[in-house]
């Protein structure tokens, strides 16, 4: 009871809403959210790949960006494989795609 | 104004009615209707055009009123996909104005404009661009209550912008006085025929009568009436007498985790028989059901409600219990149900029937069951029903007795809020 005097209360206690109303509006919301791939420009692609190299051959453990249509996706460890044929490396056993990254940093 | 936030609430004119005026342009100087039931003359209007109202056509009344008012009526079968389309089509352009966007019914939205003002000037101005906006575009006519806060937004548009030539008020807390506080209680936001009974019981007979009872005696008086656990309603109405109300404009407020998801069904008919009203208790419980495992969701407590169809003789029950184990397997919860119902039906016919579920788990993990060894198999089993249902419609696959007379499902499949599609 005491909710209807806090925050959005009020409103959300006596609203109409369509269940079908409600998920389009949720669904549009994801919509909004969803993020763009960002392009890397020479400079940016440079530092990536100096640092996917430098782990890969020193085992550095390094942070890597991705992309991820809804998250904000964060690769960190060692990399393992660099698979050029295929476009993909390996952190952890798992495979990622190369094209997906959009920045890197070492760790210190 | 310049310190305060500026919120608009903005509300679309007879929306159904005016989405179909724009989709039909032949019935432009027409009077139009959208009914329920157009084949019936006791179903209802939903949504009558301003022509029609003219006529003294009013929402809500029967079918065969409104003819004997004006039998030149164009009545149109409701499309409720369409309308929730044209909705967010309308929060499409709001959300090119501010980011603050939340809608608070199919034709009501309520907008934060504080930051979009320089571009675009004062707030009446930047009101008339998108009513101009959305009328060309849409071909609808919204109407704007404009305050420091929602529930004066909201009593702007529905006491003062409605009415006006332009469809847009100002309300500004110190004009309270000679507007709001002037008019009848039974104006209030949330006051209805019975709160209103009980204000005008109370000595107070305008807004502004409740706006100046100090908080306590307010308290005090309800208390009298309803009892000690009133004390919270009486803040309600006192705060929005005043127009006190610091909630935000929520844009993310529709995807909070509901507490309860349910579904409730007026019928065709009075329901006599045990076993015609299982069979609506099964469909009900199915479309839960279906919904809770769509969101990963499991049920611990059931609850049941039957009512009668004569409302000044309320008959039937809502009840709920606690079920051994959380779930969202439909045959376990309908055996809740069905416990539910034998216990409490008092052998009255039924006119409505509702089911719902609460205290939700995750359905990541479960309880194993000693009792139910084929879990497996059935959660599997209505993951591939529900998957059937979600691409080709929740007619596509039915439970044998929504087939037989009693059963709604398929009639139910072509509804959205009980009125067509």
């Amino acid at each position: 009871m005491r909710k209807k005097l806090e925050g959005n209360g009020l409103w959300e206690s006596s609203r109409m809403m369509l269940p079908e109303h409600k998920v389009a509006i949720n669904e549009h919301e994801k919509a909004l959210r969803q993020r763009q791939r960002v392009e890397l420009d020479e400079q940016e692609w440079e530092q990536v790949s100096r640092s996917v190299t430098e782990s890969l051959q020193q085992r550095q453990p390094v942070t890597l960006r991705l992309f991820h249509p809804a998250e904000e996706l964060i690769v960190s460890g060692i990399v393992d494989r660099v698979d050029q044929m295929k476009g993909r490396f390996m952190v952890d056993g798992e495979w990622f795609a190369i094209g997906d990254i959009e920045g890197a940093d070492m760790e210190e | 104004m310049s310190l305060n936030r500026v919120i608009m609430l903005a509300d679309c004119q007879s929306f159904y009615a005016s989405v179909e005026k724009a989709e039909h342009p032949e019935y432009h100087d027409r009077p139009l209707v959208v009914a329920g039931d157009p084949e019936r003359r006791s179903g209802i209007i939903l949504a009558a055009c301003p022509i029609a109202k003219s006529f003294g056509v009013t929402t809500a009344e029967r079918l065969g009123d409104s003819l004997a008012k004006c039998p030149d009526l164009v009545i149109i079968r409701p499309r409720m996909q369409l309308y929730i389309d044209i909705s967010m089509r309308i929060t499409n352009i709001y959300q090119s104005y501010t980011d603050l966007v939340e809608p608070y019914s199919i034709d009501e939205q309520f907008l934060d404009v504080t930051g979009s003002l320089h571009l675009y000037g004062t707030p009446e101005e930047l009101a008339h661009h998108i009513q101009t906006h959305i009328q060309s575009e849409l071909g609808i006519y919204t109407r704007f209550g404009i305050a420091e806060n929602k529930i004066l937004a909201k009593t702007a548009c529905d006491n003062f912008a409605k009415k006006n030539e332009s469809g847009i008020f100002v309300l500004t807390k110190d004009r309270l006085h000679e507007t709001l506080w002037t008019l009848p209680v039974a104006k209030m936001f949330m006051v209805g025929s019975r709160m209103t009974r009980h204000f005008n019981a109370m000595g107070m007979e305008t807004i502004g009568k409740v706006a100046e009872t100090p908080l306590e005696k307010l308290k005090q008086l309800m208390r009298r009436k309803f009892g000690k656990n009133s004390d919270i309603n009486a803040e309600l109405y006192w705060r929005i007498a005043n127009g006190l109300d610091d909630s935000p404009v929520t844009p993310g407020t529709h995807s909070v985790a509901p507490k309860a998801i349910g579904h409730m069904m007026t019928l065709p008919r009075d329901y006599g028989k045990l076993e015609e009203i299982k069979v609506v208790l099964l469909e009900l419980t199915e479309l839960v059901c279906q919904r809770c495992r769509g969101k990963g969701y499991m049920g611990h407590v059931v609850s049941v409600g039957c009512m009668g169809a004569d409302y000044d003789h309320p008959t039937g029950f809502n009840r709920q219990m606690k079920m051994d184990d959380p779930t969202n397997v439909t045959n376990q919860v309908y055996r809740a149900a069905v416990e539910l119902l034998l216990r409490h039906w008092d052998g009255y016919p039924v006119r409505k029937v509702g089911v719902s579920l609460s205290q939700f788990s995750s359905d990541d993990e479960y309880q194993l069951s000693l009792f139910d060894p084929h879990r497996d198999k059935t959660m599997a089993l209505e993951r591939a029903t529900d998957a059937i249902k979600q691409k080709y419609g929740d007619a596509i696959i039915l439970r044998a007795v929504s087939i037989t007379p009693a059963g709604q499902a398929l009639h139910r499949s072509e509804k959205i809020g009980g009125h067509y599609k």
